[in-house]
């Protein structure tokens, strides 16, 4: 069967979260590197959401009956069967012990007789990487970690498991602080994924998630056609973001990255304009309304019915005021 | 003749050719109809784009003209959009609506100009969104126009009306003395009324950034806000409301001309108002290399470039940005709202803006910068400066004097001059992260105070030594406090962030050098 195969068969037991956490991690990171696979799986968990959506219907009394006794008919153990029984723990370490002498017997045998051969660097050959997924919870084979533990990194929480000792393996599961730095060109789409994930949803910035807007700023207005997710993670900060110094920096770079607009963007801002109680973060946001209807954009209705209240009320900040008609000056009906 | 040239030439002559067989289709049709409307009955009209004409007449029959007009790339988008523009007819004899169908259109625009003839005691009410002109004439019973784009002329209109019309022009022209309530609200239009010289009314005008022009004397003129009121020919009579944000309003007796109308205002140009009359001020938009001297200024609606005030600056705008490389002397700037961008500030500096950043370069003398929401950032201060932000982040580049921080909603970054061993600062935060970046060897008193919902997310950071941190649980929160001398002590460094972090840092810090003014 092939990988595709495979996994498209792991799929149901990811849904329903019985996979073993080695066999989720693999179908998870398939999922991420295989178009197919990725499309074959978000219908999969649409459908699961609409399921979960229908109604609940009681099964009449009759056919749960006759289903129950169905079942424990089948379940009935034979006569002939004999069940597995749990090995004992000494026994498991008597064959550890004799893993280990006899293992390390052959290294010491090794060492002491093997010449010593220098070896010269072969060319490097390129194969392909896994791609390494940034996860609350990931589950990695000892193999693919490197036996070298570099610095002393942050590590809590350790816990010791067997989970199937009839397969020998053993985990070891703990919180891990670490620093990683992700480099790539700022359209990448994993480093646009990335700066969306820490834009929406990270509190911690160093020095401050206003400065890191900023830093947003300044490397998507280099780019050409900065990726629309920048621009919907900026419009998600504008929208939720407590601190009002950082929704004023959101909308101020949304102004600036107006090719990379979208609907939902627009309406962060027309909703920016109609209700954020900081008067600055209205004037970012019906500057960057007036910048768009001025750039010949096409405005929906929503859009010029807001501009024209918000230039008639009286209580508004009159700069805000003027900026609204500003923009509706602009714009050319359709 | 060489053939190139001829090639050119014919090139040249077929040009127009491919012109014409690009040519655009602009077919006209036109469609008639008669309706009948009870006495008094409304007649509404929705045309998203083309001109309305509604005349009043005796009778009891509407008589619709419609002439359509269609402008195509090509054949398939004419007959599409032909197919897709239509014109319904709707309602009964009591209400009539007359609807124009136009669906979004591809390489085609269509526009429908209505020529509509009814009886003049109909009630009338239009939509559009845009229109060379919307005119209504000779009608008695009530007026409705919601237009976005063109003119609006009332001609001759006796009942109730209310215009509301963002761009364009509005003319309302009265052939008899007004008898009922008129209401006109625009954005970006100029409004002209034409009254009889003996219409007696009470008038409202309001305008942001135009002028109230009339030519009648006024009885009982008064402001309140924006909003000029008085009375024409004595108490009485109905009100008409003329208001537009950014146009002028002009009021003229039949018989006179707009050259013989005169302002309003209670300020004009060469009368310096008082703070609250800022808005009555002309608006203006002033763009200088320099000022010899002080520059005293007051506008509604200004926006200022300036690259050097050789004297004292006093601007006060109500709404615009401001923009001044350089004051010589002392800098008084306060805006109701728009954003502030000041350079090199010699003496006292104070700016104040109801709405948007303030950016300062250099305040030399220190002085005041306030906020009600937006960013301020002071590059350097060379002497005490206080800073308010209604909500927004505070940056200080780097000050030679004492600071005093507070922002409702922010993060406050604070640099300190590395050749003061020890300043005064006050920073408050209501929301957000505190960073007091200073020399190694800076000396203060320092009392920092962190109060926080989730004392592991907010944290103290100090790289000073000999402080004593005490925690201590004050309802659902925590309260950090850190109190103590640093570097043998010097004056009292005052900080405090609610649900976020202090920093203190010491690191090299590059003094600021500052170039001389007036070199």
């Amino acid at each position: 069967m092939s990988e595709c195969g495979v996994m498209s068969e792991n799929m149901p037991m990811l849904l329903t979260e019985s996979l073993d956490p080695a066999q989720r991690e693999l179908t998870h990171q398939h999922i991420e590197s295989c178009a197919a696979c990725a499309s074959e799986w978000s219908a999969m968990k649409e459908t699961w959401q609409i399921l979960e959506t229908l109604p609940t219907v009681e099964v009449p009394a009759r056919v749960k009956q006759r289903f129950l006794a169905e079942i424990s008919a089948a379940s009935a153990v034979p006569a002939n069967v004999v069940p597995f029984r749990r090995r004992s723990a000494a026994r498991w370490l008597a064959e550890a012990a004799a893993v280990v002498i006899v293992g390390g017997s052959a290294f010491y045998a090794g060492h002491r007789t093997t010449p010593r051969i220098d070896l010269t660097p072969a060319d490097a050959r390129v194969t392909a990487i896994q791609p390494y997924s940034i996860a609350e919870s990931r589950v990695l084979p000892a193999a693919s970690i490197s036996p070298t533990i570099e610095g002393r990194p942050d590590i809590e929480n350790v816990q010791f498991s067997d989970a199937s000792p009839s397969n020998q393996q053993i985990g070891v599961s703990f919180d891990i602080t670490s620093h990683v730095t992700v480099t790539g060109k700022p359209t990448d789409k994993s480093m646009v994924r990335l700066l969306r994930y820490v834009m929406e949803n990270e509190d911690k910035m160093s020095p401050s998630r206003s400065r890191a807007i900023d830093w947003v700023r300044a490397t998507y207005s280099r780019v050409d056609n900065p990726d629309p997710e920048i621009t919907e993670a900026l419009a998600n900060v504008l929208r939720n973001d407590e601190h009002q110094g950082v929704r004023i920096k959101a909308a101020d770079t949304l102004q600036s990255m107006q090719s990379a607009m979208t609907d939902g963007t627009r309406d962060a801002l027309v909703e920016a304009l109609k209700n954020d109680p900081n008067p600055a973060v209205r004037v970012k946001a019906v500057e960057a309304l007036a910048k768009l209807a001025r750039s010949g954009a096409v405005l929906d209705p929503d859009m010029v019915d807001t501009l024209r209240k918000k230039a008639a009320q009286g209580d508004e900040n009159v700069y805000v005021r003027v900026k609204a008609a500003e923009a509706l000056s602009s714009i050319q009906p359709r | 003749m060489k053939p190139t040239i001829r090639i050119l030439i014919a090139v040249a002559a077929l040009l127009p050719a491919t012109q014409l067989l690009a040519t655009v289709f602009q077919p006209t049709n036109r469609v008639v109809r008669q309706l009948s409307i009870e006495p008094g009955g409304s007649v509404w009209i929705d045309n998203p784009f083309g001109s309305i004409d509604v005349i009043g007449g005796e009778g009891s029959l509407i008589t619709v003209t419609a002439d359509r007009s269609i402008v195509a790339s090509d054949a398939a988008s004419l007959k599409e959009a032909a197919d897709a523009v239509v014109i319904v007819f709707e309602g009964d004899s009591k209400v009539r609506l007359i609807r124009t169908v136009m669906p979004a259109l591809r390489n085609a625009h269509a526009t429908i100009d209505y020529t509509i003839r009814v009886p003049k005691n109909v009630a009338v009410k239009i939509g559009s969104k845009s229109a060379d002109h919307i005119r209504v004439s000779h009608i008695t019973g009530s007026v409705t126009v919601n237009g976005f784009a063109g003119t609006v002329i009332m001609e001759d209109v006796s009942g109730a009306s209310a215009l509301n019309v963002v761009n364009g022009r509005v003319i309302y022209d009265y052939q008899q003395n007004p008898i009922a309530k008129a209401d006109v609200q625009a954005v970006n239009a100029d409004i002209d009324v034409y009254v009889p010289a003996s219409a007696k009314f009470e008038w409202l005008a309001d305008t942001i950034n135009g002028d109230i022009l009339t030519t009648f004397p006024i009885r009982g003129p008064r402001f309140v806000g924006t909003v000029f009121r008085g009375q024409i020919n004595g108490s009485g009579g109905p009100t008409i409301n003329t208001a537009t944000m950014m146009g002028r309003v002009l009021l003229l007796a039949k018989g006179s001309n707009a050259g013989q109308a005169s302002s309003v205002r209670l300020n004009p140009k060469e009368h310096r108002p008082a703070p609250g009359d800022v808005m009555l001020a002309p608006a203006v938009k002033i763009q200088l290399p320099f000022h010899d001297g002080d520059w005293p200024f007051v506008a509604s609606v200004a926006d200022i470039a300036i690259g050097e005030i050789r004297g004292n600056a006093h601007i006060q705008i109500g709404a615009g940005e401001v923009e001044l490389g350089a004051v010589f002397g002392q800098c008084y700037v306060t805006l109701m709202g728009g954003p502030l961008n000041l350079g090199d500030v010699t003496g006292l500096l104070s700016a104040h803006t109801g709405a948007g950043d303030i950016l300062v370069r250099a305040a030399r003398m220190g002085g005041e910068v306030s906020t009600d929401g937006g960013l301020i950032h002071v590059v350097y201060s060379g002497g005490p400066i206080t800073l308010r932000s209604g909500g927004g982040d505070i940056i200080v580049g780097q000050t030679s004097g004492a600071i005093d921080a507070q922002t409702t909603s922010g993060d406050i970054t604070i640099t300190g001059d590395p050749r003061h061993r020890t300043l005064k600062i006050g920073a408050r935060t209501m929301q957000g992260n505190l960073i007091l970046n200073v020399s190694p060897r800076f000396g203060a008193d320092i009392d920092a105070t962190i109060v926080t919902s989730d004392p592991d997310v907010n944290e103290m950071h100090i790289d000073f030594t000999g402080l004593t941190v005490r925690r201590e649980q004050i309802g659902a929160k925590t309260r950090i406090h850190a109190t103590g001398k640093i570097n043998g002590g010097g004056e009292r460094v005052e900080l405090y962030a609610e649900e976020g972090d202090i920093h203190i840092s010491a690191q090299t810090i590059t003094p600021v050098r500052l170039a001389n003014p007036r070199r």
